[in-house]
């Protein structure tokens, strides 16, 4: 088979995502069973199971510029549905990690995007502020009035507080220091 | 009264989750005043912080696993051996992350490491579905009925995160999970069966990628009047903001969490269930069912003895 000949180099990416994610890939079928279920799988999305085959055949670049992993939402339906428990979406943190690290510029920068910001908001205040997160996300996309009807309506019913807004994160040190020592480490973990 | 809820009184620690406090305090409003009903003390953790949710979760494994193991780390230092959390995302993260630590020393060393300092004890991570479904039970919650739900059509969507995958969350069923369609059986509506109890809904695309998020919520939405739902019934934030906001263009089925059913069967009042708080407001269908007003009082002294 394919996938178990191929250079060493080639087989290195396969192997260190097989180690990373703790998902046996070599077990996979290439069924479809996955993308099948996936549901951010489309025409422009290929879904898991094309996702593995690159991984399997050493295609590295191609693999850590896939838009499915960045899609991911880890519902877990596929790994309900994989006749060998493949999840997936542990495949999909394996990835980024990997494509972090190597710094290969993000397929999907709009995702990329809100991903970076919640995470600022949480190392920030040790707790996410949505709305926050929301207003940034809508600035930096150059769109800061997506969802002002619904967002105006939210507010008048007492939904949502201007507050949340307005008011600056309190700082919570211990997970400022849990940010701090896991970006330490990164690398460390993983390798 | 009160003493008869002391007596039965459970006590269990409360993670509500960054989205309760922010933009789904109904969830939180109805999930606080339905445990004080079921005789469920809860106890906010102290200082809990965010579990990273999805971004952590796709980016960072250790960090990711880290936020979880200091909110563990606070519930394990709590009295209660029970933690009860709302949001099912939180709910499979939080139990993800002691299970991979149980699993492989090497990153529980690590996770130790970043958050310096281990449990004190394990808890029982439950979500707050489960925990009334089974600890509770429905005969009990049964018993507290005083205005059946008779008439409200509803279809019950489990999302993904609670049921999904089934090997870590334990929980039901993945592709016909029944524990909700049981609970608001035992509250007197009128249950729907349908196709779509686990269909995701997009979750946190629905601002990077909100047409995905549409395609997604509008399916389901589209199923659920086909099925002349008066309301789709959800225990988690995230579906709930997507179906009202993405499900329709001009959306008018209300979405509500199981929480806000359990208290207006309880016979507490739309409003102190965050029932005004929706975008799209339950309030003409509540009317329309007899649900509009609150129930005096007096009526339901005997209840629960
Ligand atoms: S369902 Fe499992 S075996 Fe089938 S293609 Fe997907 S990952 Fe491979
Ligand atoms: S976990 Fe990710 S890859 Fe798997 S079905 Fe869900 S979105 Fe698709």
């Amino acid at each position: 088979m394919l996938r178990l000949t191929g250079s060493p180099t080639e087989r290195a990416f396969s192997q260190e995502i097989i180690r990373m994610s703790g998902q046996d890939l070599l077990e996979c079928l290439q069924c479809g069973k996955c993308t099948g279920s996936c549901p951010i799988a489309s025409k422009t999305v290929t879904g898991p199971r094309r996702l593995i085959a690159k991984i399997l055949a050493g295609m590295k670049e191609e693999a850590l510029k896939d838009p499915t992993w960045w899609y991911c939402v880890s519902c877990g339906t596929c790994a309900g549905r994989c006749p060998v428990e493949i999840n997936m979406y542990e495949v999909s943190t394996a990835l980024c990690e990997m494509a972090e690290a190597q710094g290969v510029k993000p397929s999907e920068p709009h995702i990329h995007l809100f991903e970076t910001l919640f995470l600022d908001s949480v190392k920030k205040g040790g707790r996410v502020r949505e709305l926050k997160a929301v207003m940034a996300f809508n600035i930096r996309t150059m769109n800061p009035f997506k969802d002002m009807v619904p967002g105006m309506k939210l507010m008048l019913r007492g939904a949502v507080s201007p507050k949340d807004l307005m008011e600056k994160e309190k700082p919570d040190p211990a997970v400022a220091r849990i940010f701090e020592r896991a970006e330490e480490r990164k690398g460390g973990h993983g390798k | 009264m009160e003493n008869n809820r002391e007596k039965h009184s459970i006590t269990a620690s409360y993670y509500p989750g960054c989205s309760l406090e922010g933009t789904a305090r109904a969830y939180d409003l109805s999930s606080r005043a339905v445990c004080w009903e079921l005789s469920i003390d809860l106890q906010e953790l102290p200082k809990w912080s965010c579990c990273g949710s999805s971004p952590a979760l796709k980016t960072d494994k250790l960090l990711s696993t880290a936020l979880s193991a200091h909110n563990l780390n606070i519930a394990g230092a709590q009295p209660s051996d029970d933690l009860l959390i709302p949001c099912p995302f939180c709910f499979r993260r939080l139990l993800s992350a002691q299970q991979e630590m149980a699993e492989d020393p090497e990153l529980k060393r690590s996770v130790e490491e970043t958050v310096e300092g281990s449990p004190e004890k394990p808890v029982n991570i439950h979500s707050l579905l489960g925990f009334i479904h089974d600890r509770v039970g429905l005969d009990a919650v049964k018993e507290k009925v005083v205005r059946p739900l008779a008439g409200m059509r509803v279809v019950p969507y489990y999302g993904c995160y609670l049921v999904k995958p089934h090997k870590t969350t334990q929980y039901d069923h993945p592709e016909q999970p029944v524990s909700l369609d049981e609970l608001l059986t035992a509250l007197g509506a009128d249950v729907v069966d349908w196709d779509f109890k686990t269909e995701c809904c997009g979750a946190g695309l629905a601002l990077s990628k909100t047409d995905t998020v549409e395609r997604l919520c509008g399916r389901i939405v589209k199923e659920a009047k086909w099925k002349r739902a008066d309301a789709i019934v959800v225990a988690c934030q995230l579906c709930q903001a997507n179906l009202e906001m993405r499900g329709e263009k001009k959306g008018n089925l209300p979405v509500l969490y199981f929480t806000q059913l359990i208290g207006l069967a309880l016979g507490l009042s739309p409003e102190s269930l965050g029932m005004k708080k929706h975008l799209i407001s339950p309030m003409p269908m509540l009317k329309a069912k007899g649900f509009g007003e609150k129930r005096p009082k007096a009526s339901r002294v005997e209840v629960g003895e």
